[in-house]
């Protein structure tokens, strides 16, 4: 692309100021994974030499295995209802009418203009009133409101996309809805429905305030971090951070490489 | 497709917001105008919960530290991005889509273990205090970074920019191409062009940048109770300790409703004023 906009000594600045801000964005996820890998239980530069001994630690510990098998079921949970639920919609929006596809457009966004204090507690008194009581299955009825917006948001920009003289051509020809339902919309939709379950399963791992009220006994990774560093700093807690963050990220960009590759 | 069928594949995921969304968020409106009676919430309805969210100097105090520190990280956060994504989009666009990657990914870096990592870089025992102790440059460790509103407002923003950067960023992929070099082609500076076609284009993605970070921190709890002083602590750290220790859902509710409101109000204002500002 041609481009005026910019002389040598801005390009300069600007290159700059991008890797400031991106520094300053990952100094903090720097520090854990790399202290994370310390020899010494000591959390300062200089640094003394590699070593996977709190890995060795945090992997023998059973609340912390306990911990991460809860986050990965409310990931994967999460990911399937969400998936389900989000799909149902775009199903029913696929030749729905602009006007429909705006209003259940902004209905879905709704969720994600509210702090999710205001939803945990909401959820939380919800739980109590109706005896449901706090478990791991009560944060995953949470984390799909959760979830379910950003799903939205991938299936109907995949909607956007969705050329429609495909379908109508498939009954044309005599298609059943069925189908044409297997055989176009489906594979159509499919890497968006998949990008947006995926983006779910992170955005479920990462989650802290709903699982904090909603949980009860059965803690999550999060949890159980915030957990201990309450207990105090522990360089363990590096090992713990790494894991949750190799596992959101990775996510997020298993979800973000698939959503790019359809488009 | 016949509207029946439409209709049995919406109510699933209808069926589900009303359960899981509607109703808790009703059931928290319901819940602030109950009394308690022997640390029990009971249906007795009442406006006491809002009268004490109102008048008490207490909460007043809390309110007015979280609009304030809300006001700052949104205001730095938007100032951070808006240049983020102007550079990015205009001046480098060669790497724009590695570096809205990098972005996006880090969306996702763990809102926990960020709090935590900034705990482990400005506290007593802290990467910071270590290496200046290592080193001979201090020989007590700094008390001056962890416990502050500053180490608040630092976690904040660091955690909150990528939110800034994607609304913008997005806003920026709508304006047109020729608009911006048509500014230029008449004699305009790269400034003037920023100032006068660009940042009016994308108000809403700015506006956006500002919402969601004076949203997310009006109603944020962990970060000051795990990087904040006893003395900055802000009004989710009252609804957590109603919830909690101090076993008033009732009030908690309250205090958190009147937040909404406070907030909404705020940000009509400052939409207002920013509508202006850049006509």
């Amino acid at each position: 692309m041609r481009n005026p906009m910019a002389t040598r000594s801005t390009r300069a600045l600007a290159r700059a100021y991008l890797i400031a801000v991106l520094a300053f964005l990952f100094a903090p996820l720097v520090v854990v994974v790399l202290f994370s890998f310390h020899s010494v239980p000591r959390m300062s530069l200089p640094f003394e030499g590699f070593s996977l001994r709190w890995y060795d630690e945090v992997l023998h510990d059973p609340v912390v295995i306990d911990a991460m098998m809860r986050s990965a079921t409310a990931a994967v949970l999460t990911g399937l209802l969400s998936g389900i639920l989000g799909l149902s919609i775009a199903l029913a929006l696929v030749g729905a009418r602009q006007r429909v596809r705006a209003a259940t457009m902004v209905a879905a966004l709704i969720p994600l203009t509210f702090p999710s204090l205001l939803y945990a507690i909401g959820l939380a008194i919800c739980y109590h009133y109706f005896d449901v009581g706090y478990s791991l299955k009560a944060t995953i009825g949470g984390h799909v409101i959760i979830a379910l917006p950003f799903v939205f948001i991938v299936l109907s920009a995949s909607l956007d996309r969705f050329r429609f003289s495909l379908l109508e051509a498939a009954f044309d020809l005599g298609a059943s809805p069925w189908l044409a339902f297997r055989k176009i919309t489906l594979p159509l939709i499919l890497p968006a429905v998949i990008g947006a379950t995926v983006l779910a399963m992170a955005l479920s791992t990462d989650e802290f305030v709903v699982a904090f009220f909603t949980a009860g006994q059965e803690k999550t990774l999060p949890l159980l971090l915030y957990a201990r560093i309450n207990q105090g700093l522990d360089p363990s807690l590096n090992a713990i951070g790494t894991i949750l963050l190799v596992a959101t990220t990775g996510l997020a960009w298993l979800s973000a490489v698939r959503t790019a590759k359809e488009s | 497709m016949r509207p029946s069928v439409r209709t049995l594949q919406m109510a699933p995921a209808t069926l589900y917001y009303v359960a899981l969304f509607l109703i808790p968020l009703l059931m928290l409106a319901v819940y602030s105008f109950y009394s308690v009676e022997s640390f029990e919430p009971v249906p007795k309805l009442t406006l006491d919960n809002y009268v004490e969210a109102a008048t008490s100097d207490v909460f007043r105090g809390f309110y007015l530290r979280t609009l304030r520190v809300a006001l700052t990280v949104a205001l730095i956060v938007t100032l951070i991005s808006f240049p983020f994504a102007f550079v990015l989009n205009y001046v480098l666009p060669a790497r724009k889509h590695v570096v809205y990657f990098m972005v996006l990914v880090s969306l996702f870096g763990g809102y926990i273990v960020r709090v935590y990592a900034w705990r482990n870089i400005m506290g007593r025992e802290g990467v910071v205090n270590q290496t200046l102790l290592g080193l001979g440059v201090v020989d007590r460790p700094v008390t001056l970074f962890l416990n502050s509103e500053l180490a608040v407002i630092v976690a904040l923003v660091n955690y909150l920019i990528p939110f800034g950067i994607l609304p913008i960023y997005a806003a920026m992929q709508n304006v047109p191409v020729g608009q911006v070099e048509a500014a230029q082609d008449l004699g305009g500076s790269r400034w003037l062009a920023a100032r006068r076609v660009v940042l009016p284009l994308t108000s809403q993605g700015c506006v956006a940048a500002f919402a969601i970070s004076f949203i997310a921190t009006s109603a944020e709890w962990v970060t000051p109770q795990l990087l904040g002083g006893t003395g900055d602590q802000l009004i989710g750290n009252q609804i957590q300790h109603q919830f909690g220790g101090g076993l008033n859902w009732p009030l908690g509710a309250a205090l958190a409703l009147t937040m909404v409101v406070l907030v909404v109000a705020l940000l009509g204002l400052a939409y207002a004023v920013i509508r202006r500002w850049l006509r």
